[in-house]
């Protein structure tokens, strides 16, 4: 494999796809890829410390493209209102979208913009982190970048994680992605307004998320119509 | 967008004249100039780096593969960042290169300054001039 060759794999940018190093550099990249995460542990250990000493609430909210995170935070931030003094941060490959969205409704909003990696880690949250007054501020939204399976490599130091889906991603989408559901409190089961027309098996998303996590709280939701929404800030603790 | 230019011709002028440099005047008009360019995020399509906004690039700045800019990052025209590179709460002014692996936190970069080597940590300093290696740096403290 000539090309193979001529890259040499120096650079090995998913540091999970360790079969990809050579036979020369396999233990180098299994003791980085370890250490990545060591430090990531770490970093979000230190956060969620900062986080508790300044009483502040703090959630990752993660889920698919599309699934309804942000409208879910909009709704949220507006029911919140002057109340509280909130901090959002967006994850994204690109733009500003998210963040203009939420910010109209009385929340400061910081974009990351990921270029390349799938999913925020807690070097990027430490990283706008000190250099806030967390005195400033009440609850912090971490609203990671859409995907279901690369969030659940790197915690961020929340006290909670919710995992949002929505019924038009399938009524297998929490079947096939374990790990998320493993590692969250909260799933959200999103746009349950088109239920009648998309005949999803609601039931069966429900029991999935429960078998996969006895121990997750389960919330259908309509970010559209507002359904639901003050019952998800109730199991949020808001 | 006046107040920012003013700001940044200000901090330009110092920088030039490194020994009337009173830091601590030099530094509040830094920490000022940094929070003028809030709730920007530049839209660089090419090796798709990381940005935490506050970020703010000029015309042609170039930017190597797998960087992290941000937050609080102004980097001036015709500017070139390196591969792996990682700046956060620093001014570059125009015309910059840094070399690959660079990490640049809280420093302020003078125009023309050409850092020709890989693999530096640079921390709370006001650096200028052309660089080939890592004892050709003059550093005034930030």
């Amino acid at each position: 494999m000539p090309e193979r060759e001529e890259k040499g794999f120096s650079r090995i940018k998913e540091l999970e796809s360790i079969n990809l190093a050579t036979d020369e550099i396999r233990d180098q990249v299994i003791q980085t890829k370890k250490e990545v995460e060591k430090d990531n542990k770490k970093l979000a250990e230190q956060l969620n410390r900062k986080f508790k000493s300044h009483k502040i609430k703090s959630y990752d909210i993660v889920g698919a493209i599309g699934a309804g995170k942000t409208a879910i935070l909009e709704r949220i931030t507006e029911k919140l209102g002057l109340n509280y003094r909130i901090l959002v941060i967006c994850g994204d490959i690109t733009t500003r979208v998210d963040a203009n969205r939420i910010e109209k409704h009385n929340a400061e909003t910081i974009q990351i913009n990921t270029g390349r990696e799938c999913a925020l880690n807690a070097y990027h949250i430490h990283q706008i982190i000190k250099n806030k007054d967390l005195n400033d501020y009440d609850i912090v939204f971490i609203e990671n970048v859409g995907n279901l399976i690369c969030p659940s490599e790197f915690i961020l130091g929340t006290d909670k994680r919710m995992v949002i889906v929505s019924i038009t991603e399938g009524e297998w989408v929490i079947e096939k992605h374990p790990m998320l559901f493993k590692m969250s409190d909260i799933a959200v089961i999103n746009k349950i307004d088109l239920l009648e027309r998309l005949g999803t098996n609601l039931d069966k998303m429900i029991n999935d998320a429960k078998k996969i996590n006895p121990n997750i709280d389960v919330i259908t939701t309509s970010a559209k119509k507002g359904q639901n929404i003050d019952k998800l800030m109730e199991l949020m603790g808001l | 967008m006046e107040s920012m230019k003013k700001k940044i011709m200000e901090i330009e002028e110092i920088i030039n004249n490194p020994e009337h440099i009173k830091t601590v005047d030099l530094k509040t008009l830094f920490n000022s100039f940094l929070s003028e360019i809030k709730n920007r995020i530049a839209s660089y399509i090419g090796d798709y780096p990381t940005f935490i906004e506050p970020v703010f690039l000029e015309e042609n700045v170039k930017i190597g593969d797998d960087v992290l800019l941000g937050p609080n990052v102004f980097i001036g025209t015709n500017s070139e960042i390196g591969n792996y590179v990682e700046i956060s709460n620093s001014i570059i002014f125009e015309n910059v290169k840094i070399g690959e692996n660079f990490k640049i936190e809280n420093c302020i970069i003078s125009k023309n300054s050409v850092f020709n080597f890989s693999n530096l940590i640079l921390k709370n300093s006001i650096l200028s001039g052309i660089n080939n290696r890592e004892d050709d740096i003059r550093k005034i403290e930030l």
